[in-house]
């Protein structure tokens, strides 16, 4: 008898599930982190939990459909097919901004020195003004982008065990260069150096001649312009959206902006793809993965906070004593 | 003076009470109690009031929705065509929701305290059927459901006399289903995803039993109804797969799985699908897509009818809600023959219902047997030509 080798106790690797698991994670994990960036961006300058970021990225999604819509629908676009999703982006992206920056202002703003839990309730007000207003203004049905009719879907095959199509090369590229695009912003520009100084410190800023309530409307409308970004590529990449679509999405969104340490940008795009691969792999891998993957993500939040309270990338608060 | 405004407060309260009591004796009550009004004699007059219980809103409201619609349909028919009229006393039952059946028990309780609620449609669900069955049962209602399949439901004897269905049980479908897989397509390797809710899981269970009985080899899984994302679902079915079956109740999750599927490279595996996706969007996928449902014929003209009023959308799986209501209707009009009506007559009445095949939308006659199951319940199977299913079998 001769002694086993520890990987000949486990059956040998299936590829063709691994890879397909790693790039659904992945795609999905990309739509989780730009939701979790408007999570975090808000809370790292407000402190607060804007439980209606969830609802504009329905909203997003249903502006993007609607400008399909109005181009001709997916069969007959009067433009090209790449650049209907172009403007589906554009005009998504630039409404859901607006649209964050009127929440601001009319639900936020005024409750500013209030106790803490006002805005969240007003939060969590808005969320539910937004789905009702959704399922009143557009119904309850499903409404599908068809975007194999649009430009037409494409599988290509690495081998015989990697498949990867053209939309979930697009949902994945495009939500990095957004988050680039964002990191850049934050990092390298004058409205993001004030971002910084604003969430660092507010009345230092302010005394410093940044106009807060500017900075802090900015970042509501960057935000929601990354959770309307998100909602379009949604539609794109899984054909369909709905007006309760918001709920869980958000909640998906701000576990990985916790997951990722809530108020850091990196850690929300971490936290995203994490949740998004720890959903996927565990639907591929785990027992009963498709009906429990939610409770094995959430039993990783549960175990994050356990292990690292602050996030994977998240400092701890530093309270004046 | 303390007791003297005892002794005031006192009287003012005793003079409350008695007003009260004076008040509710001789006023008329809007809300009267159900069990009163079981046997309540009812004067029929001009218009009919029945319940509707449906998913108006909540996460199963798109397929409450295709309900609602036909519903109403044969209403603004019947309206159109009869002296009488029908009114719907619309409960919305919020199918799938975090409150689970209790929105649909509250809504039976206030149909059952509506005395001029002469018999019910709905509700859609199975479990919502049994969470209702004690009020709509001691408010003596006769209740017809055009969605709710559990097997158990009539067989259990609970609600006989009271509960109808115009669907077939999950047994003549499951049925149907393994006989087709097995005999004409011979298949031996098959992969079941449920949609996690009961009657999902219900005909799924009798599906998989049936096939594993017949020696065919079943993998099995479940995804929730609020999900999109079936990519990694899909990853996970074996590469020697040879049909998926998915007893679903949303066509257009349906559509986005094929789409999926196609995207994964798995475009030549077959798919089929319950009478919940028996609708355009699911056949539209292709040659690969089975279906299963009772033999309504899409070129009916009322089928076409409704259709046009819905933006192309013929939404079939609502259309044994349109039977329901015919069959409510039916009986209403039959007991309100001599002017007045009780429930029990109602109940009687739907319990006699004969609707023959020539004016069945369901293209089966409608008659029931003494559990409440339609006496004749066939399921059809159907395969997608050309984008439009085509019976089979």
């Amino acid at each position: 008898m001769g002694r086993t080798r520890l990987c000949d106790r486990f059956p040998p690797l299936n590829w063709s599930l691994f890879f397909g698991e790693l790039v659904s994670g992945l795609t999905l994990g990309s739509i989780y982190a730009l939701i979790a960036l408007g999570y975090t961006m808000v809370y790292g300058i407000l402190k607060l939990l804007n439980f209606a970021h969830g609802d504009v990225y329905m909203v997003g999604a249903f502006l993007g459909f609607f400008v399909l819509q109005w181009l001709g629908g997916p069969l007959t676009p009067e433009v090209n097919g790449w650049l209907a999703i172009a403007l589906m982006f554009a005009v998504a992206m630039l409404g859901c901004g607006a649209l964050g920056v009127g929440i601001e202002r009319f639900a936020y703003r005024p409750l500013r020195n209030a106790p803490r839990i006002a805005p969240l309730i007003s939060a969590l007000g808005v969320s539910i003004f937004l789905q009702n207003t959704a399922l009143l203004l557009w119904g309850p049905q499903f409404r599908d982008y068809d975007t194999f009719d649009l430009i037409g879907v494409k599988s290509y095959s690495i081998g015989k065990n990697f498949f990867i199509s053209n939309l979930q090369i697009l949902a994945i590229a495009a939500s990095i260069g957004l988050m680039i695009v964002l990191a850049l912003l934050v990092s390298r520009t004058r409205v993001g150096k004030a971002m910084r100084a604003t969430s660092f410190d507010r009345d230092a800023a302010e005394m410093m001649g940044i106009s807060v309530d500017r900075v802090i409307a900015f970042t509501f409308f960057v935000g929601s312009a990354l959770a309307a970004a998100g909602g379009v590529m949604f539609g794109i990449v899984f054909g369909q959206i709905y007006s309760l679509m918001g709920f869980t999405a958000g909640l998906k969104g701000f576990t990985a902006a916790v997951v990722g340490g809530i108020g850091s940008i990196p850690g929300a795009m971490l936290g995203g793809f994490l949740i998004g691969l720890a959903e996927a792999f565990s639907t591929g891998y785990l027992p009963g993965g498709s009906t429990y993957a939610n409770l094995y993500v959430f039993a990783l939040l549960i175990a994050m906070f356990l292990i690292r309270p602050s996030g994977l990338l998240g400092s701890p608060a530093i309270q004046k004593v | 003076m303390r007791k003297f405004v005892e002794a005031a407060a006192l009287a003012a309260g005793l003079a409350a009470l008695t007003t009260a009591a004076w008040g509710s004796s001789n006023g008329s009550s809007k809300i009267d109690s159900p069990a009163s009004n079981a046997s309540a004699v009812v004067k029929c007059g001009k218009t009919r009031s029945i319940g509707l219980m449906a998913p108006f809103t909540g996460p199963a409201a798109s397929i409450g929705i295709n309900q609602v619609h036909w519903a109403n349909y044969y209403r603004s028919t019947y309206n159109k065509t009869h002296k009488t009229k029908i009114k719907f006393v619309n409960e919305d039952t919020m199918l799938g929701s975090a409150n689970g059946t209790a929105e649909a028990v509250k809504g039976a309780q206030a149909l059952g305290s509506n005395a001029k609620v002469l018999g019910v449609v709905g509700p859609a669900g199975s479990n919502e059927v049994k969470a209702t069955t004690g009020a709509l049962k001691g408010a003596g209602l006769g209740w017809v459901s055009g969605s709710a399949t559990n097997t158990t439901i009539t067989t259990d004897g609970v609600r006989k006399g009271y509960f109808f269905r115009t669907v077939p049980p999950d047994s003549s479908q499951s049925k149907s289903v393994s006989g087709y897989i097995v005999k004409t397509l011979k298949l031996k390797r098959v992969y079941i995803i449920d949609d996690q809710e009961a009657y999902s899981t219900g005909l799924a269970d009798e599906v998989q039993g049936q096939l594993k009985a017949k020696g065919v080899s079943v993998g099995r899984d479940g995804v929730s109804q609020q999900q999109s994302d079936f990519s990694a679902i899909i990853n996970k079915i074996p590469r020697n797969t040879q049909l998926v079956y998915l007893p679903w109740q949303l066509p257009p999750k349906g559509k986005a799985f094929g789409q999926q599927m196609k995207t994964l490279g798995r475009a030549n595996v077959k798919l089929m699908g319950s009478d919940g996706l028996f609708d355009p969007l699911f056949s539209g996928l292709g040659s690969n897509v089975y279906d299963s449902f009772f033999p309504v014929n899409p070129a009916d003209k009322r089928v076409k009818a409704f259709k046009k009023l819905h933006g192309g959308n013929s939404e079939l799986f609502g259309a044994p809600s349109y039977v329901a209501t015919q069959v409510v209707a039916g009986a209403i009009d039959r007991a309100c023959k001599n002017g007045t009506a009780t429930r029990a007559e109602v109940r009687k009445q739907i319990k006699k219902t004969n609707i023959l095949v020539k004016t069945s939308l369901l293209g089966l006659p409608i008659k029931f047997n003494k559990d409440g199951d339609m006496v004749k319940r066939p399921f059809g199977i159907y395969h997608s030509v050309k984008g439009v299913f085509v019976r089979v079998a």
